[in-house]
C-alpha cells in the first residue's frame, strides 16, 4: 500500500514516486476450502503478475499433488483467469479497469493445503501521467520501467524458491522412505522365514501325530 | 461443527529478499486467534505496524474491538506484547533465525463481532525508512530512487547466492539418496540369500536330529 502524505512538494513528488510501488504480497495461506485475497488495482492497463506453489502434504500413492484451482475475478465480476487442478503456476495480465480483484484459491480435496503465492501490480506512468504532473520527468519513466523489471526478478526468484522447498521436501521423503522400506522388508523377511521354520517345527512335533512324513 | 480457537497460519515468505512491505487487512473474528509468520534472517531490520480498522466513520471504536498481540520468534522468546489496544506498531532486530510469529486475538464478546484489522509488515530493505535519509542530506528523490533500486538488486544477487546454495546441498542429498539405494538393495539380496540359507542349514539339522534324513 502506498503511504499517502499530503504536505509538501518534496512530499507530494516522494508520493508520486513511491505510487509506482504498488501492492507486493508474497505470502502462504493454508487453504481449508476457499481462500480469497484482494488486491486494489489503481490504474487502468497496469500489468498484474504473480505465481503461486503448493507446498505438499505427504502424498502416498499418486505422483504428483492433485493440485488445487485460482480463480482471478475483476471489480466487474468477469473472471480474468481460471488456473485450474495445478499445483502451481504463474499468470500475468492486463487488467481491463482498476478495482479491486479477487485471488480466491478453491481446494477440492478434504485436506486443508499450504499455498504460497505472490501477486504484484505495477504501473510504469505513460504520456498521460506526465502532462498531468509537471514533477514527473522522462527519467522517472525509466526509473519505473527498471523497478517494474527488478519486481517481475524477485517475482521469478520468489517463485523457484517455493518449488524449491517443494522440491527439497519430495527428496527428503524419498530419503525418509528409501531406508524405512527396506529395513521393513528385511525385519519382514527374517520373520516370514522364522514363521515358516516354526510351521515346518510344528509339523514335525510329536504331539501332532505326523511322525512318518 | 463450531471450532472456537481454529488458529489460521498465514506463513509470509519473504526470506532474505523484502522489497517492499505487505500491508494486508484480515478479519479477526472475536475470541479467536489468527496468526502471521514470517521467515527472517539473521540480524534482519523488521518494523511492524497494526491498528483496527473502523467500521464506522466518525463514531468512536466500540469497547469490544481491542487487540492482543504478541510477537515471538521460532524459539519463544517474545520480541512485543501489547494487552487491548487499537493500534500499535514494533520494530527490533532479528538476532535469531527462523519464522517469527506475529499472533491477534480479540477479546471475546458474547454476540460474535467480527473486527478488521489491517497489518503492516517489513522486513530487510523495506524496513529501512527512506524518508528519514532523505531528510538528513539534501537527497534529490531520483537519487533516492536509485538507492533503493541499487539495494533491491544487491538483496536479489544475495538470494541467488542463497537459492545455489540450496540447490547445491539438494544435489549431493540426491546423490546420498542414490548411493544409498543402491547399497540397500545389494544388502537386500544379501539378507535373502542368507535367510534361505540359514532356514535350510536349520531344517537339515533338524531332520538329522529327527533321524529322517
Amino acid at each position: 500500500m502506498t503511504r499517502i502524505r499530503l504536505s509538501s512538494k518534496i512530499c507530494i513528488v516522494i508520493c508520486c514516486l513511491l505510487s509506482f510501488i504498488r501492492y507486493v504480497s508474497s505470502l502462504s495461506i493454508t487453504v481449508t476450502s476457499v481462500e480469497c485475497i484482494s488486491e486494489n488495482v489503481m490504474y487502468d492497463d497496469d500489468v498484474v503478475y504473480g505465481n503461486f506453489v503448493v507446498v505438499d502434504h505427504e502424498i502416498f500413492w499418486t505422483s504428483d499433488h492433485p493440485g488445487i484451482d485460482l480463480t482471478i475475478t475483476s471489480p466487474g465480476g468477469n473472471i480474468v483467469r481460471s488456473l485450474r487442478g495445478t499445483s502451481g503456476d504463474k499468470f500475468e495480465f492486463r487488467a481491463p479497469q482498476s478495482g479491486v480483484y479477487n485471488f480466491c484459491f478453491h481446494n477440492p480435496w478434504s485436506t486443508p493445503e499450504t499455498v504460497s503465492f505472490y501477486i504484484h501490480t505495477g504501473h510504469i506512468p505513460n504520456g498521460n501521467d506526465l502532462a498531468k504532473d509537471e514533477h514527473l520527468d522522462p527519467v522517472n519513466v525509466r526509473i519505473a520501467k527498471l523497478r517494474e523489471a527488478l519486481e517481475s526478478v524477485t517475482a521469478e526468484q520468489k517463485y523457484l524458491k517455493a518449488r524449491e522447498i517443494r522440491h527439497r521436501y519430495t527428496n527428503e521423503s524419498t530419503r525418509r522412505r528409501v531406508i524405512i522400506y527396506t529395513v521393513a522388508e528385511y525385519l519382514f523377511l527374517a520373520a516370514t522365514s522364522g514363521l515358516q521354520v516354526a510351521y515346518v517345527h510344528r509339523l514335525f512335533s510329536k504331539s501332532t501325530g505326523y511322525n512318518r512324513v | 461443527m463450531v471450532d472456537l480457537y481454529r488458529v489460521l497460519l498465514v506463513v509470509l515468505m519473504l526470506g532474505v529478499v523484502a522489497k517492499t512491505g505487505q500491508s494486508l487487512r484480515f478479519d479477526l473474528q472475536s475470541g479467536h486467534t489468527k496468526c502471521i509468520a514470517e521467515d527472517m534472517k539473521s540480524n534482519s531490520m523488521t518494523v511492524g505496524k497494526y491498528s483496527t480498522v473502523n467500521p464506522d466513520e466518525g463514531h468512536p471504536l466500540p469497547q469490544s474491538h481491542k487487540l492482543t498481540v504478541r510477537v515471538t520468534s521460532a524459539y519463544g522468546n517474545s520480541y512485543h506484547h501489547s494487552d487491548h489496544v487499537e493500534s500499535g506498531q514494533f520494530s527490533f532486530q532479528a538476532v535469531e533465525e527462523g519464522n517469527y510469529m506475529a499472533c491477534f486475538w480479540a477479546a471475546d464478546h458474547k454476540p460474535q463481532t467480527t473486527i478488521t484489522v489491517d497489518f503492516e509488515w517489513k522486513t530487510g530493505v523495506a524496513a529501512k525508512d527512506w524518508t528519514n535519509v532523505a531528510k538528513k542530506g539534501s537527497v534529490e528523490v531520483m537519487e533516492l530512487e536509485l538507492k533503493q533500486l541499487h539495494e533491491t538488486v544487491k538483496s536479489i544477487h544475495d538470494e541467488m547466492f542463497y537459492l545455489r546454495e540450496r540447490e547445491q546441498e539438494m544435489q549431493n542429498l540426491n546423490k546420498a539418496t542414490n548411493s544409498r539405494m543402491a547399497w540397500l538393495s545389494f544388502l537386500s539380496l544379501v539378507v535373502c540369500l542368507s535367510v534361505a540359507g540359514l532356514q535350510l542349514w536349520h531344517l537339515k539339522t533338524f531332520f538329522q536330529k529327527k533321524k529322517l534324513v
